[in-house]
């Protein structure tokens, strides 16, 4: 019993705390109602689909394949993402280029971005600086799995 | 004949009206639940629900979650008792919301030579009334639980019964000293023993005669909304409670239930030991300032204040709840019952002693 | 015998071995690129120089031959010096196209990078340009790029098939692998130097580009193609089932066996892996059954029994007829053999097999099926299929095998067939026979199961499966113990028939030629 008083302090300190939070934020909501601007806000979050953080340079976003200068893809088809990825994700079908500086190139490049993990294995073990993850494009939800299959020309549009 | 008809006529106006203001409170404690949390944590909170584009801060939220919810399909487990299982919601819905209607919302209106209470029903248990009602709850949740038929629902609806049935008796043995200071059952006349003055100018609230009393209420009273600090009959995050069987607009009715227990809990404290419709220093004719001033008021000015003061204090009581369920972490079950048992009911035993011996002396 | 000490550890020795080949029979490698064992050295590469105490120089592992107490250090640091060295003089002019080269992750010039080199690279020229892609042959492609002149592939045209269709043309650092003017390589065993070329100078077209090496599982096996029995390993992946893509064989390599096939395989193997994956059945087939609803692999040798037993039981056995063929295993042939020859006294027996096709004074037989030395060994009088014969008061026909198609027109089968009562029909293919049966039940192919073959020259070889056998086939000599038990001959025999191991061992109490040396 005498346990159970001795959190009484803790209690009011605990309510207290609550009701500055709440009056502060209300304080400040009142005065961004009425147009006075102030340094602080009300509220810490942001909200999202209209506002939107800025990610950050290292931030591993949805893939893209690079070009070369002429619009072919720079992927070589080596087939390391495809190797190194965790998840089995990717799938990579070669073909023949007349070039014989390119020589090979993908004719299918699949990634699964249902299965993808966004590790970022890819683009480390990519030789050619091909594939990176640096669209800053994390909203591509859709409705169907089968939408989620990112091909070539999805990839580097 | 006539006469009988518009006394009916009053009587079912009053019954809507109240009925109408205790819903629509409910609702817009949902929103005020989920604000004042965001405002608590730093948050905006629901915004989002609009008409035609039109958010004004998220009030038409409560509307969004009363179509989700009659629109949910309503599941009814098949191994569970049916007729039970359906009936539960609806009985403890029944017993919190029949209560209100011994609640005083202000003094007497007239119109005309007609006086109207503004009371739906004046009884002189009223109070004994209350706390039977909200005892009477509890059997929506043992019903729930038990006919859900899940072992999960009936150890959280034990659990709850448990509480509830402890906490009963910290909340009778508090009033005892309440009803020792003003001799009455009858809620209006405990109201309007609390419009007079102690010493001259302070009004005879009960949280000025019964302070232990207030506190002892106002945590047993606390435990019976079966909220945060002591919402071990459901927990829904952990625990698994008595309602984890229902859905849809069944479930939302024990929702419902939750918010409608706030308010009562705020009205009876209200009522109890803050005056009621009480303003300070407001007699039916006007303000009589203890320092000497008056202030003449016509009589419907004066209702309305009173009216208006009933309202703050119970939306303030509603305030200060949703507060306590964002602060406090849930208790542990035989912290519950310690507390229950080991502090409320010895204070309140304590505060009935001292009432006594003040009383006498 | 002499004794060597190879980084002081004590190895016993042929006389006249050299150093290289002494320290692979003791199980250390020393690393090497343009020796192989089929040829006599070289000395081109100068990867796999060692120390040897009393030579003031390097010597050259590969050529230079042990004696009596010689003391070899591969590890020590001058050794390791000069292997960096070679490395990086090698690497100077091979350009480091990994990613798209089809070699990588057999190459050999890549393993020693990582396990010797790993230096940064000192030549800041560029590299010579030279013929990226040269097409050499018939599936063959030559990167001059690649090429270290390590001349294995010149030696090999040499030395095995004797054409001499490769040179090396030039001196110096214009020195280059190539073709005579207006000539190419063309002989039946170019296969080999895509094989044999230990970086990726010479590419196959029949694999490239099409996956990478190191995705591919291998299974050792033996070809089937022709009566020799070469020894090869089936590269194959596993398949993709994110992406539904299916087991795959991608290449056959020779297997080293001196007895049969040394070091190589023939063209016709190496390029023929086609009938692994190509129109192979993978389902039980009903056509017309009556009595059970379902045949599984479980109950059909229950279902053939009945069927068997109420021809046999009712008209004797002149009305079983069969259809074998030799691509069957020795354990397949002999209890077919025991249940149908013995057992039954059935004489309709008919082989049907490929015709015979061109062989070549190497590797290549004229047989195209891999063991009928197999079954004339067990006693099998191989008689062409005579289709009238077959048909002629016949109940009960059990053919084996997707060869009736080719050797009969459909309308011919069609029309013998029609007159047999029941016929099942145990194949590995989709084939237009197969709506003549009754019952067609799938079958595993010789790389995916296990037994013997016996080979032209009476080598009985044992193999064990390399691949997965696709859907619900299973081996023949399963559904023939299990119906050997169902019919109850020999029942002491079939008991514990339980693998071409213990069939092979039954075998060999029988008929000697199958007896264990």
């Amino acid at each position: 019993m005498i346990k159970a008083l001795g959190y009484f302090i803790e209690i009011i300190r605990g309510i207290l705390i609550t009701t500055r939070h709440f009056v502060v934020n209300l304080f400040f909501h009142i005065l961004k109602v009425l147009g006075i601007k102030t340094k602080r806000k009300g509220a810490v979050t942001i909200q999202y689909p209209e506002q939107k953080k800025e990610v950050a340079s290292r931030h591993r976003s949805l893939h893209r394949l690079m070009t070369r200068k002429d619009g072919k893809p720079r992927c070589v088809a080596c087939m390391l993402c495809v190797t190194v990825c965790p998840s089995e994700c990717i799938y990579v079908e070669a073909a023949e280029d007349p070039d014989l500086e390119i020589q090979k190139y993908p004719a299918k490049f699949i990634i699964d971005l249902g299965r993808c993990c966004f590790c970022g294995f890819c683009v480390e073990a990519c030789p050619e600086d091909a594939i990176r993850m640096d669209t800053g494009n994390v909203d591509f939800a859709e409705y169907s799995q089968q939408d989620l299959i990112y091909d070539l020309d999805k990839l580097i549009g | 004949m006539t006469e009988t008809l518009t006394e009916m006529l009053i009587i079912f106006i009053k019954i809507v009206c109240a009925l109408v203001w205790f819903l629509l409170l409910t609702l817009y404690l949902t929103w005020l639940e989920r604000k004042e949390s965001a405002l608590i944590q730093d948050r905006l909170g629901a915004n989002r629900a609009s008409i035609f584009g039109i958010r004004i801060i998220g009030l038409f939220q409560p509307f969004a979650d009363a179509i989700k919810m009659i629109f949910k399909e309503d599941f009814v487990p098949s191994f569970s008792r049916k007729f039970l299982h359906t009936i539960a919601p609806f009985i403890s819905f029944f017993f919190v919301a029949i209560t209100i209607a011994a609640i005083p919302f202000g003094d007497i209106l007239r119109i005309g030579n007609r006086t109207i209470n503004l009371q739906i029903l004046d009884f002189n248990v009223g109070l004994l009334f209350v706390l039977a009602m909200l005892s009477l709850g509890i059997y929506g949740i043992i019903l729930s639980g038990w006919a859900s038929n899940n072992r999960y629902t009936l150890t959280g609806g034990l659990r709850g019964v448990a509480q509830v049935i402890s906490y009963e008796v910290a909340l009778g043995l508090s009033l005892i000293g309440l009803i020792m200071v003003y001799p009455s059952l009858r809620l209006s006349s405990i109201v309007l023993y609390q419009g007079e003055l102690l010493f001259g100018f302070l009004p005879k609230w009960g949280i000025f005669l019964q302070p232990l009393g207030f506190l002892v209420f106002m945590f047993a009273a606390l435990a019976e909304t079966k909220r945060v600090p002591f919402d071990l009959p459901e927990g829904e995050s952990e625990i698994i409670g008595f309602f984890t069987e229902y859905s849809g607009l069944k479930w939302g009715l024990f929702m419902m239930t939750d918010f409608m227990e706030i308010i009562i809990v705020s009205t009876l404290l209200t009522t109890l030991f803050f005056g009621g419709w009480q303003v300070p220093w407001l007699a039916s004719d006007g303000f009589h300032f203890p320092w000497g001033g008056e202030l003449m008021l016509p009589h419907l000015v004066v209702v309305l204040l009173q009216v208006a003061a009933f309202n703050i204090k119970v939306f303030f009581f509603c305030w200060l709840q949703i507060l306590i369920r964002w602060t406090y972490p849930r208790f542990r079950y035989d912290q519950v019952m310690d507390l229950g048992w080991k502090l409320l009911v010895p204070l309140s035993l304590v505060n009935i002693i001292g009432t006594g011996i003040i009383m006498t002396i | 015998m002499i004794k060597i000490f190879i980084d002081e550890q004590q190895v016993e020795v042929e006389e006249g071995m050299t150093v290289l080949k002494a320290a692979e029979r003791a199980g250390i490698h020393i690393p090497h690129l343009c020796y192989h064992p089929a040829f006599p050295p070289e000395g081109s590469c100068r990867m796999c120089l060692v120390e040897i105490e009393g030579f003031p120089k390097l010597e050259l592992a590969c050529s230079t031959v042990v004696k009596e107490d010689m003391k070899i250090s591969i590890k020590s640091a001058r050794v390791v010096e000069a292997r960096k060295a070679v490395l990086e003089f090698l690497l100077a002019e091979h350009p480091l196209d990994c990613p798209i080269c089809d070699k990588a992750g057999d190459c050999k010039l890549q393993d020693y990078y990582d396990e010797y080199g790993l230096f940064e690279s000192k030549f800041s020229e560029t590299k010579e340009k030279r013929e990226k892609k040269l097409k050499i042959g018939k599936t063959l492609i030559l990167d001059q790029e690649r090429c270290i002149l390590c001349t294995r592939c010149v030696r090999f045209l040499k030395e095995v098939t004797k054409t001499q269709e490769l040179g090396v043309f030039h001196r110096g650092i214009d020195a280059e692998v190539n073709i005579y003017e207006g000539a190419a390589v063309l002989n039946n065993y170019t296969g080999n130097l895509a094989q044999i070329c230990p970086v990726g100078a010479i590419t196959d077209e029949d694999f490239r580009f099409k996956t990478r090496s190191w995705f591919l599982k291998e299974g050792e096996s033996i070809c089937p193609l022709c009566s020799r029995g070469c020894n090869i390993l089936i590269e194959y992946h596993p398949g993709f089932p994110r992406f539904e893509v299916p087991r795959r064989a991608y290449r056959i390599k020779a297997r080293e066996n001196p007895e049969v096939n040394g070091f190589w395989v023939c063209d016709r193997g190496k390029y023929g892996y086609s009938y692994l994956e190509e129109g192979r059945a993978d389902k039980i087939i009903l056509n017309k059954i009556e009595g059970k609803d379902v045949l599984t692999w479980e109950n059909i040798s229950e279902y053939l029994g009945e069927k068997i037993k109420r021809v046999s039981s009712a008209k004797k056995t002149s009305g079983i007829a069969l259809v074998l063929h030799t691509w069957l295993s020795n354990e397949e042939l002999f209890l077919i053999h025991k249940i149908f020859r013995k057992g039954l006294k059935v004489k309709k027996i008919f082989f049907a097999d490929l015709p015979q096709g061109e062989a070549d004074e190497y590797l290549l037989t004229s047989e195209t099926s891999p063991n009928r030395r197999g079954a004339q060994e067990i006693g099998f009088d191989i008689k062409a299929v005579n289709l009238d014969a077959l048909a002629k008061g016949t109940d009960f026909l059990l053919a084996f095998g997707p060869f009736l198609s080719g050797l009969f027109s459909l309308k011919a089968l069609k029309e013998v067939l029609s007159k047999v009562k029941r016929k099942v029909l145990i194949s590995s293919y989709l084939n237009e026979v197969n709506s003549l049966f009754d019952i067609v039940i799938p079958a595993a192919l010789i790389a995916e199961k296990e037994g013997s073959l016996t080979n032209v020259d009476g080598v009985i070889q044992s193999f064990k499966p390399a691949l997965e056998p696709p859907g619900e086939s299973l081996p023949e000599w399963k559904v023939l113990a299990d119906l050997g038990k169902e019919l109850g001959t020999d029942s002491k025999l079939f008991e514990d028939l339980n693998s071409p191991g213990a069939i092979l061992g039954e075998m060999g109490k029988e008929i000697p030629f199958f007896k264990k040396k």
